[in-house]
């Protein structure tokens, strides 16, 4: 390599920080001096200035955090629980085609019912989970999130444990392997990348799926009803403290992914 | 020939759980009817006395005596402990609680309330024992058994806001102070055509209902009238029971006693917010100079500025709104020389943003909303009131209590 080519590669390297990082600022300067507000043809009470969000955020900033406790604990556990269940029916799927390959089809059917819908029906289901209204909110959108995780999870496994590459199939009947073998050697490692393209889709949507759930639990709380509750009231500064921090949770949560992937694929040498 | 069994018993599986679920959702409705058919010698006959009720308002004009009331102080107080110590009080949030906050409050119990949808399945499954209902709406659908009524007729009871002394003013007429600085004219016919309308449909709820049903209604013909019927009770009568003179007279004193609540209940996150709440008087929030010319008018002299005006409703139509479909109906905004156009709302519609940024010229709010939209920053004015008392009542079957 020559010395040209790495000036250049670092100076790209830098470049790809320092321009995203350049447009954020100009957009946020933007907004702050009203510019923002102009080109939307909106203005400074519908969206408010971020030094106006930011002070009504320092203001409240215990509330605010609780809130979003409220909502990450019911993604992350909807999440988790979701994408044990899919991973499990992709397992079944898998080893029993006949019924697993039902089981997938009523996940991606129940995930595709708009959110709208599920909801109402989760709190009716719920209704006798616990005595205690925040209990069996909790389930409800928990619930909710939940399914959408499995849907997703569960059709990417499937095809990370079924699509292997051809040759390593040939290979390991040359080995005169058996089902158990392929099925560990094979089979499960293919489908951790597959795993990941799963949380990549459904890590931001269980995030949505617990904001948009709250506006039809029985238990007042977390991010996404503060927004909705603020915005009937007219208080925009106030929906917007819980818009950023709706983007902050999604924002961070990705990046928390991010970093675990990649530490296991240098784990797994992928 | 396997696989395809399988892949018959996958299908059938998938359906039955799809069932199951579906079942779920329709829990309320299957338990209703099987209340209503229990409850039908009761239903009747209160369909009986609604329906003389409401022949009876017809023919005096009056309704001052037959205005539903709650049960008394004593009963409520007890019935509110128990509910509240259990956690099942019901209510919808969203600026709807303040004044079941309120009376919480003046019993000192704990202000908690788990957030009811927009049906009354928990109250009939009783995981809400007591649960927050307009009597103009949501009484209705547990009370009647019309299409989507829960038909329990007289034998649930009520706790009245008004009898109470926590009444707070709800659906009233309201522009921006902008607007109505530079279009006074429009703002006066307005009003005119408006409260002829009211008068009109207060008087002939049975017609008004009709009307409001052929302009595309949201819910049933049977539901409607009952609606017209009460709404009717709303315009006409004051907090404590006695005739109203002038449909939408802003009253001082209920309008007082809906700020001073107000201040107490609302609490907004934003500092700037909450003590421009706090220092809100009641020349803040409304004008009466624009009712009072308009009810000295003859109605014929008026000169919109503005010919062509819209009015955001907050809710889908019903006979809620009732005024303005008549007015439009017979042509009293066309007399006064308006073209109006009526915008249903519904679901989340945020009718004073609606107003403030001008996608509409006037709207359809309670006092609590223009109050705290004033407080976060709109600048919003009441010119008319037209419910003269508060429609919120909490609703409960006595046999929860015993």
């Amino acid at each position: 390599m020559t010395a040209r080519s790495r000036r250049s590669n670092s100076l790209d390297a830098a470049l790809t920080v320092v321009l995203p990082v350049m447009l954020g600022i100009f957009i946020i300067a933007l907004w702050q001096g009203g510019g923002l507000q102009a080109l939307f043809h909106t203005d400074s009470y519908v969206l408010p200035a971020p030094t106006r969000i930011f002070s009504i955020y320092q203001d409240n900033s215990a509330a605010v955090w609780k809130n979003i406790w409220k909502t990450t604990s019911v993604a992350m556990l909807g999440l988790l629980l979701g994408s044990i269940l899919g991973y499990a029916v992709a397992l079944l799927a898998t080893n029993f085609p006949g019924f697993g390959g039902g089981g997938l089809a009523v996940i991606g059917a129940f995930a595709s019912v708009p959110l709208v819908a599920l909801a109402p029906v989760m709190n009716n289901l719920t209704r006798d989970v616990s005595r205690v209204a925040e209990t069996r909110s909790f389930v409800a959108k928990m619930l909710v999130v939940m399914l959408i995780a499995a849907a997703d999870m569960g059709l990417n496994a499937y095809r990370g444990l079924t699509e292997v590459p051809p040759y390593s199939e040939d290979l390991m009947m040359t080995y005169a392997a058996s089902k158990r073998t392929v099925f560990f050697k094979l089979r499960l490692p293919n489908s951790v990348p597959f795993i990941f393209t799963a949380l990549k889709i459904s890590v931001p949507a269980s995030i949505m799926t617990a904001i948009v759930s709250e506006y039809f639990a029985e238990y007042a709380g977390g991010v996404g009803r503060q927004i909705r509750e603020n915005i009937l009231m007219a208080q925009y500064a106030t929906a917007w403290v819980y818009i950023v921090a709706a983007c902050g949770i999604g924002v961070v949560s990705y990046a928390v992914l991010m970093i675990v992937r990649g530490i296991i694929h240098k784990k797994l040498h992928m | 020939m396997k696989k395809r069994e399988k892949k018959a018993a996958a299908v059938v599986l998938t359906a039955a759980m799809a069932m199951t679920m579906l079942a779920g959702c329709g829990g309320g409705s299957s338990s209703s009817s099987a209340a209503s058919e229990t409850e039908v010698q009761t239903t009747a006959s209160a369909a009986e006395t609604t329906a003389a009720a409401e022949g009876e308002s017809e023919a005096s004009g009056s309704v001052g005596s037959d205005v539903k009331v709650g049960v008394p102080t004593e009963e409520a107080q007890k019935v509110l402990k128990a509910a509240a110590e259990a956690g099942q009080i019901g209510n919808w949030g969203n600026g709807n609680q303040y004044e079941l906050l309120a009376l919480l409050n003046k019993y000192k119990l704990p202000t908690d309330y788990v957030t009811m949808d927009f049906t009354m399945d928990a109250f009939d499954s009783d995981s809400i024992t007591l649960a927050s209902a307009m009597v103009y709406n949501e009484l209705g659908l547990v009370m009647n058994d019309y299409d989507g009524g829960y038909g329990y007729g007289d034998s649930v009871k009520t706790i009245d806001m008004n009898d109470e002394g926590v009444g707070m003013l709800e659906d009233n007429i309201f522009c921006t102070k902008k607007f109505a600085e530079e279009n006074p004219q429009t703002v006066e016919a307005f009003l005119y055509a408006s409260l002829k309308g009211w008068e009109y449909a207060a008087q002939h709820p049975e017609e008004a209902a009709k009307i409001v049903y052929e302009a595309g209604s949201s819910v049933s013909q049977g539901h409607q009238q009952y609606m017209a019927g009460q709404v009717a009770k709303l315009v006409q009568t004051d907090m404590n029971g006695d005739t109203v003179k002038q449909v939408g007279n802003m009253d001082e004193k209920a309008m007082q006693q809906t700020l001073d609540l107000a201040k107490q209940y609302l609490n907004l996150d934003d500092a700037s917010a909450q003590d421009k709440l706090k220092n809100t008087t009641l020349d803040d929030i409304r004008d009466t100079k624009y009712m009072e010319e308009a009810v000295a008018s003859d109605g014929k002299s008026f000169k919109p500025e503005k010919t062509d005006v819209s009015i955001q409703l907050k809710w889908l139509p019903q006979s809620q709104f009732m005024g303005y479909y008549v007015a439009e109906a017979k042509g009293y905004y066309k007399e006064v020389g308006l073209n109006v156009n009526i915008v249903s709302g519904g679901g989340d519609v945020a009718e004073t943003t609606a107003v403030n940024n001008g996608t509409v010229d006037f709207g359809v709010t309670w006092v609590s909303n223009l109050i705290a939209a004033n407080a976060g920053g709109m600048d919003l004015l009441e010119v008319a009131q037209i419910f003269q008392r508060s429609g919120l009542e909490l609703v409960y079957k006595p046999e929860n209590f015993k």
